[in-house]
């Protein structure tokens, strides 16, 4: 086993498009890192650098004590899983299993044993003289897993291994990989473009732009404090909503958005910060859950008025949309996670002189569209960005 | 819903190729009624039915024709289409494997001259060609023949085999890779076995065409212990004789292996054409 250490890496294509820029990553020794972004952020090229697949144009990658810029991706012992398994047709799961093995020669007693190991292991024991057209999506992805793991290698590196898969398969297999690769403690680099598997597999995750690392940390940590506007919109599901407010600071601290004013608590150690814009426009982020029914939270809990637009009933709870009286924060950051989750919400981002906040309510709570409502703002959890750089206010002491 | 009510339209669809059919059949038709007619009704009424039918056309065209009797020349014919086709499909898989994946200028060029070798008509080479290989020792034997054809069919097999393997997903040629093969493995295991649609194509197309070629197997064989099948028929039809009953006899004995292989192979010969790789 071994740590992965991306340093300074970058990738230019012949054409001068810079897939990965100065990305410094550091992978601990059995640890599980998620690499997210939207489609074109440079995640998928990360990873293929680090199998060997893709030439790095800069920096250094080390696995364990070893530089690998220049190895083969047969020397560098990483496996991979790629996002359609790329399964050999032609091979039974037997064979398909064996194939790493055979190519390092391993001796034919061994391979039976290993092969045998790592089926059960995944419950892939009746099917392995079955070839993949014969088997299901979640079968297949088993043997893709079982393929890396039956190499033993230094790392996992996964492509994207669940992307094909219908909803609820995925949510099964996110748990048994995550599982697994802690039972087994191999260091994985894994890739996607759901935020979702980024929260719940990783021990820590990475969040990618444009082939720049926006923040890495503990998913709890990226998502209670994201550093800039894309990661605050890119984590969390619906987003986080997004305003124009202002700062005012007499006795204690404001943000002032439209008509209405929220207190911001003082205690927090990002106040002084916060002061020092005192008079000018920041960006505001509150995430739905810290925007609730009134009648649930404590009654001196601050309001935000607003008129309902649309409810959507979800079961466990009803999200609403409250159209309030400030300005949405239009970003191309916002712009264009917007556009990677649906085309239409990126017109709404776009088009709105108003801001659309959701709210999440109890799913027994009376709200209509039309009415005006109020909801209760966790003023403690407000987010903060600077406007001009996107960055989140914080204490700089 | 349409598909099971018979309309109009579909008897006039039907009708319509019946009648394509019959034109497609009508040599066949020819062939085995000329084979079984007496060499006077061939010169009287070609086109009619044999009557009385001459069975014993096909065993006298099977030891009379060529240089002695059509065993050797079916021999010879089938040496020389398989080891072409064998020879075709290693080479030209390896080439076209390099040009596919080989992105550069390097590998455009020799693409573009694999299409040029398509174009380009042999017969403007072929006096050339026929004296150098007199001189190196390459007429009227199996290697210089085998070779030629190798060569002269390489353009078409590489075109064929490129444009299947650019369509081929490289995901298991990485996936091999990051696996921990090397080249001649990942070719080996991965690629080539991936390739078993076009390379029935290829051995079906190829191996037809050499097993009918006729004017150069003439020109580089003829006279030769090496004749093959089409060359040895053609002494059915002398100077001052043609031997028509016999020729066809011969003819129909000569497509009949084509007609099984085609046959037995028909089904990865579309597929060849139409699909690429499933995973």
């Amino acid at each position: 086993m071994a740590g992965i250490t991306l340093r300074s890496v970058g990738k230019v294509y012949p054409d001068g498009t810079r897939a990965v820029i100065g990305l410094d990553l550091e992978i601990g020794d059995g640890e599980l890192m998620v690499i997210v972004g939207p489609s074109g952020c440079g995640k998928s090229t990360t990873l293929r650098m680090t199998a060997g697949l893709e030439e790095i144009s800069e920096g250094e990658i080390h696995i364990g004590e070893r530089l690998v810029n220049r190895l083969d991706p047969k020397e560098r012992d990483v496996a991979m899983v790629f996002q359609n398994y790329a399964l050999y047709p032609h091979m039974s799961v037997f064979e398909n299993l064996a194939f790493p093995l055979r190519a390092q020669h391993v001796p034919k007693a061994e391979i039976n044993a290993r092969v045998e190991r790592t089926a059960k292991l995944l419950g892939l024991d009746p099917y392995l003289k079955r070839k993949p057209k014969a088997l299901s999506g979640g079968q297949r992805q088993r043997v893709a897993m079982g393929r890396a793991i039956v190499r033993q290698p230094q790392a996992f590196l996964m492509d994207e291994p669940l992307s094909n898969l219908d909803a609820q398969l995925r949510t099964e297999l996110r748990a048994e990989i995550a599982g697994l690769q802690r039972e087994l403690g191999v260091t994985t680099m894994y890739v996607t473009h759901d935020q979702v598997e980024a929260m719940t597999m990783g021990t820590r995750m990475a969040v990618m732009r444009k082939g720049v690392l926006q923040q890495q940390g503990p998913p709890q940590t990226v998502y209670d404090e994201p550093d800039n506007l894309f990661v605050a919109t890119f984590t969390g599901s619906p987003r986080m909503n997004l305003l124009e407010g202002r700062i005012e600071h007499d006795d204690a601290l404001w943000c002032v958005l439209g008509e209405q004013r929220l207190p911001v608590p003082g205690t927090n150690g990002r106040a002084a910060a916060l002061a020092r814009y005192a008079g000018r426009d920041v960006g505001v982020g509150v995430r739905p859950e810290h925007l609730t029914d009134p009648a649930d939270a404590p009654h001196d809990r601050p309001r935000l008025r607003g008129r309902v637009r649309l409810v959507e009933l979800l079961g466990s709870e009803r999200l609403v949309k409250i159209e309030v009286d400030a300005r949405p924060i239009v970003s191309d950051e916002t712009i264009e996670v917007a556009r990677d989750v649906d085309v239409t919400s990126a017109d709404d981002v776009a088009g709105r002189g108003r801001a659309l906040v959701t709210a999440r309510f109890d799913a027994h709570a009376r709200v209509d569209a039309g009415e005006v409502v109020e909801a209760a703002v966790r003023v403690e959890r407000l987010h903060f960005f600077d406007l001009a750089t996107g960055r989140a206010i914080r204490d700089t002491g | 819903m349409g598909l099971d009510r018979y309309t109009r339209g579909t008897f006039l669809r039907e009708i319509a190729l019946i009648l394509v059919a019959i034109v497609y059949c009508l040599p066949f038709y020819l062939m085995f009624a000329i084979a079984l007619e007496s060499t006077e009704q061939t010169y009287r009424a070609p086109l009619a039915l044999p009557s009385p039918p001459q069975l014993g056309n096909f065993a006298e065209a099977w030891h009379t024709g060529g240089q002695s009797g059509l065993p050797p020349a079916f021999v010879s014919s089938a040496i020389i289409t398989v080891s072409s086709v064998v020879g075709l499909i290693v080479l030209g898989s390896l080439c076209a494997y390099t040009i596919a994946r080989r992105a550069g200028r390097l590998s455009n060029v020799v693409f573009a001259l694999v299409v040029i070798g398509i174009i380009l008509p042999f017969q403007l080479a072929v006096i050339p060609l026929f004296v150098a290989m007199l001189h190196l020792g390459l007429v009227g034997n199996y290697l210089g023949f085998i070779v030629l054809n190798i060569g002269l069919l390489m353009p078409l097999t590489v075109f064929l085999y490129t444009g299947f393997i650019r369509a081929l997903p490289r995901d298991y040629e990485e996936a091999a890779r990051v696996d921990g093969a090397g080249i001649v493995r990942i070719f080996a295991r991965v690629v080539f076995p991936l390739l078993r649609p076009i390379t029935a194509t290829v051995a079906v197309f190829i191996g037809i065409s050499i097993w009918n070629e006729f004017f150069v197997a003439r020109i580089f064989l003829s006279g030769s212990r090496h004749e093959t099948i089409t060359v040895a028929l053609y002494a059915f039809s002398g100077e001052n004789l043609a031997r028509w009953n016999l020729l066809f006899a011969g003819l129909a004995i000569t497509i009949a292996p084509i007609l099984l292989f085609y046959l037995f192979a028909q089904r990865h010969l579309i597929r060849g054409f139409t699909a690429g790789v499933k995973g």
